[in-house]
């Protein structure tokens, strides 16, 4: 019962706080750029106005993609807060991934196409890790359970140092930030215009950056239980994450797809062997 | 009870012979149907009657063993037969080894009295016959109007369908015969129908690339009999006895006897096309797409899974049972790799099968009652949305004349019907709360001890989720929802919306299929089931909520879809004036432009050339790794 309450309250307060760290994102890299940026409350803003426009689409499968995103991102917030299964939470945001790249696909525009092709190489690219994470969390604690890992009574980072670094490219990709933000990046000016989101528009992008929110709570909820034993040092970790990327965002330029495959899956295994045999010959 | 069996096995056998003699195509329609229909109450019936242990009597004075014994060799000489026809070394080698073998184990060594009983089945057996008998017959209902399309388009002077319903509705009752056998020799004779049916199937069409992939098949499947064979007497050395069930019983084996299971089991990864041995399975989709329903979903290469599976307490807790594991999660990952690199869709569902069966010997090797579970469990819901898609393929390709998924670009517009359908076919193939992920879910998590099965799992997952969303994605499109309907005949749509139905329905089930049938066969619980709440020791899948929650959740965003008011359908954006609706703009001087956009398939990481070879190495090291565990 409790971790329905919790899933409740965490299903209202995500989109908000994801709302509010995109602003506070671009507030900082605006810093980090000299510039003065817009308010922190500018990206909730920008969804606002969105939901008002007309419903323009190029086919209704588009509606259809951008809701079952939008709740299966929502879901998966829930379901991370009310506790539940690692792996099931995964598999619940990947359905909504799968839904946005379809919807994009639904669409005859080569924009689209190719961004949701690109977008499938990230899922391609993340899906691994993440899986790997989850498994390596299970080795430590004995338990997909966020309860169970939450309840483990040393911080997990301490055994699962290399772990949070695939993490780290994860969240990158996730949160699309350079050097891996090819299917789609916060400019609409690049040569795929805006990729995947190219042929969504009006409230049904409304929808789809509301999501995106919802994931970078879950992302970031998933960072957290690497320190989980003290709210200090949890939110310190956050910071020093989410400054990470944006400095990353900030100094790094794009790269290939083919580059992001090699390197990510070849990185990522690499340290995923070796943190895995540190804890068999624990 | 000998009625069932008797309809179960023989039935099948008698309609086959049926539909071969009688030729009319009416008469043949009601065979065929009214077949199906009592296979699957039949099976309902067996299921009802739970385990069992039966001897038949004898069939005009003469014991069923010895028929089966004759039949036996019969067959084995008409495969040689083939063998000399086709002019194949390998098929002639295999068959003649066969023959030798068989021949002194039957007059020197064997004892027939320790057979025990001849026909046995516990919970495992019943699920696979529902899944034969159910799936298979629907199978069977669609192939009667999709043959006769097929040589309308042929244009042939004579009828060749009776010849092809005779072998596909065999096929039906030489599985239920294998699942349900007991006595090893009726499983090796039951074991090796099959491979000839699929053989005569394959080779149907009788062109030049039909023969050649049937005769593949068919030297590649003997190679499997003979593994077969080579186990089943080195077994009946070791212990003496002919009865499976008091092979098992004995408990996990040791020295010899763990090189005979060996061997049984590397027949099984031949009849389940895992790598090195999927070319016979890929070269199998030149025959009619029934055929490749059936030999993909409920026959076949299940027959191959389900003999891993039989053995898997006789190696479990071996070097062999690890090894196993990594080949089959080894063919998973490589298959779901190479599929990415295809745009033929009955390729893309060929190579996934192969990494699905992968994904079930996995299970099998793992050994754990979760890993078990989970196989089982995945060869009920592969099997029901394999063999939809297969059915969705053939119906797609009858009306456009191509199987390549670009050419299904937004076909929707034009079969809406049968689009929706494939797509839903997709989706339960990969997203929760259906089924199939479900046992992946299952899988991972009773993989998570070892290293390398978890790792790739893990990869393999992802990849799968490539190919299949980028299908599905293009599938949709076109303008209307609630358009023109497209039309179906009956005995198209009919097995299409039931295993429609069935593929979204049995997600819903699993928690009741595993307390029920699956509980009692393992050793320990692998979960506790609580009002559809699943909860392993590491874990917990709360289905009933989420199906709830997930159900509501579609119907909402399908409501939005369809009813949405004041939405206005455009061309998409283009870089310019829109010329016409879709495919041109007008581009500079006032010209017009057309555009296209087609999938990345990857070539230079998964594509076929590139994989294969090194993919097969890989195997055939694995395999020996295997096998090496036993000495």
């Amino acid at each position: 019962m409790q971790g329905l309450i919790f899933a409740i309250i965490a299903v209202v307060f995500a989109p908000v706080a994801g709302g509010l760290l995109a602003g506070l994102d671009r507030r900082v890299t605006a810093w980090m750029q000299s510039r003065q940026g817009p308010p922190i409350m500018q990206a909730i803003y920008d969804a606002a106005k969105l939901f008002g426009k007309e419903k323009l689409v190029v086919n209704r499968w588009q509606i259809l993609c951008a809701w079952v995103y939008l709740i299966a991102a929502a879901m998966s917030v829930g379901l991370f807060f009310a506790q539940a299964d690692l792996l099931i939470i995964f598999f619940v945001q990947a359905a909504g991934a799968v839904f946005l790249v379809m919807g994009a696909l639904s669409a005859r525009s080569p924009y689209s196409q190719i961004g949701a092709q690109r977008e499938l190489i990230q899922i391609l690219t993340y899906e691994p890790m993440l899986i790997l994470v989850f498994v390596s969390m299970y080795l430590v604690v004995g338990s997909f359970n966020v309860s169970d890992i939450l309840a483990y009574e040393s911080p997990l980072i301490a055994k699962l140092p290399l772990m949070f670094i695939v993490l780290g490219y994860a969240l990158t990709i996730k949160l699309r930030k350079s050097p891996f933000d090819f299917s789609t990046s916060h400019h609409g000016h690049q040569e795929l215009v805006k990729g995947v989101l190219t042929e969504y528009s009006g409230p049904f992008l409304a929808l789809i950056e509301v999501a995106h929110w919802y994931e970078t709570v879950l992302i970031l909820g998933v960072t957290a239980l690497f320190w989980a034993t003290s709210w200090y040092w949890m939110l310190l970790l956050l910071v020093c994450v989410y400054f990470a990327e944006l400095l990353i965002d900030n100094t790094m330029a794009r790269m290939t797809w083919r580059w992001m495959l090699r390197y990510v899956w070849g990185i990522g295994l690499a340290l995923s062997f070796i943190n895995f045999i540190w804890l068999y010959a624990r | 009870m000998s009625n069932l069996l008797l309809l179960l096995i023989v039935l099948p056998v008698a309609a086959g012979t049926a539909c071969y003699f009688l030729r009319s195509g009416s008469l043949r329609t009601a065979i065929v149907t009214v077949t199906g229909a009592i296979l699957a109450v039949a099976s309902l019936g067996l299921l009802q009657q739970g385990a069992f242990a039966f001897q038949p009597g004898s069939f005009l004075g003469i014991g069923w063993g010895s028929i089966v014994t004759v039949l036996d060799f019969a067959l084995l000489f008409v495969v040689l037969y083939f063998g000399f026809k086709l002019q194949n070394l390998l098929i002639k080698l295999f068959t003649v080894a066969q023959i030798a073998l068989l021949g002194f184990f039957e007059l020197f060594m064997v004892e027939h009295g320790a057979g025990g009983p001849a026909l046995v089945a516990d919970n495992l057996s019943l699920i696979m016959v529902l899944v034969i008998s159910i799936v298979g017959s629907l199978i069977c209902i669609f192939g009667l109007p999709y043959m006769k399309e097929h040589e309308a388009h042929l244009k042939l002077k004579k009828s060749r369908q009776p010849q092809f319903f005779l072998y596909l509705v065999l096929f039906l009752g030489a599985m239920n015969g294998l699942v349900l056998a007991n006595n090893i020799l009726w499983l090796y004779f039951f074991f090796e129908v099959t491979t000839f049916c699929s053989f005569m199937l394959i080779g149907h069409d009788k062109t030049d690339v039909a023969v050649r992939n049937a005769t593949r098949a068919l030297w590649m499947n003997s190679l499997g009999g003979l593994a077969f064979l080579v186990g089943m007497v080195w077994a009946y050395a070791q212990t003496g006895t002919l009865d499976v069930s008091a092979m098992l019983a004995a408990g996990p084996a040791t020295g010899g006897l763990l090189v005979a299971v060996g061997f049984l089991c590397l027949a099984g990864f031949v009849k389940a096309a895992q790598l090195p041995f999927q070319s016979w399975l890929l070269g199998a989709m030149v025959a009619p797409t029934p055929v490749s329903a059936l030999l993909h979903s409920s026959t076949m290469v299940k027959a191959g899974v389900y003999i891993v599976l039989r053995f898997a307490p006789m190696f479990r807790g071996t070097f062999v049972s690890d090894g196993i594991a990594l080949c089959g999660a080894f063919t998973f990952l490589a298959c779901a790799a190479l599929a990415i690199g295809q745009s033929n869709g009955k390729k893309i569902l060929a190579y996934s099968t192969v990494s699905n069966l992968g994904l079930i010997i996995a299970c099998a090797g793992l050994n754990t009652p979760l890993a078990l579970s989970a196989a089982i469990l995945l060869i009920i819901f592969h099997a029901i949305s394999k063999s939809l898609l297969f059915l969705c393929v053939g119906t797609i390709e009858q009306a456009i004349g191509s199987r390549d998924i670009e050419d299904m670009r937004g076909l929707f517009k034009t079969m809406p019907r049968t689009a929706a359908i494939a797509i839903v076919g997709i989706l339960t193939m990969l997203l929760p709360p259906f089924g199939v992920l479900l046992c992946k879910w299952m899988a991972i998590e009773a993989a998570s001890g070892h290293l390398f099965v978890v790792v790739m799992m893990a990869l393999g997952s992802a990849l799968t989720v490539l190919y299949w969303a980028r299908w599905a994605g293009l599938l949709m499109g076109g303008h209307k929802i609630g358009g023109p309907s497209e039309r179906q005949p009956l005995f198209t749509s009919f097995p299409l919306k039931l295993l429609c139905l069935g593929a979204m329905v049995f997600g819903f089930l699993a928690p009741l299929i595993y307390s029920e049938l699956l509980a009692p066969l393992m050793s320990s619980a692998a979960m506790t089931v609580d009002n559809g709440i699943i909860a392993t020791a590491t874990g917990g899948f709360a289905i009933y909520p989420l199906f709830l929650l997930i159900g509501v959740a579609s119907l909402f965003a399908l409501n939005r879809a369809m009813r949405s008011r004041d939405v206005r359908e455009v061309a998409p954006y283009v870089g310019g004036a829109n010329v016409t609706d879709e495919g041109a703009f007008n581009g500079p001087m006032d010209t017009v432009v057309p555009y296209s956009a087609s999938n990345y398939y990857l070539g230079e990481f998964f594509g076929e050339a590139r994989l294969t070879l090194g993919a097969n190495i890989a195997a055939v090291g694995l395999i020996v790794l295997m096998m090496g565990g036993a000495l």
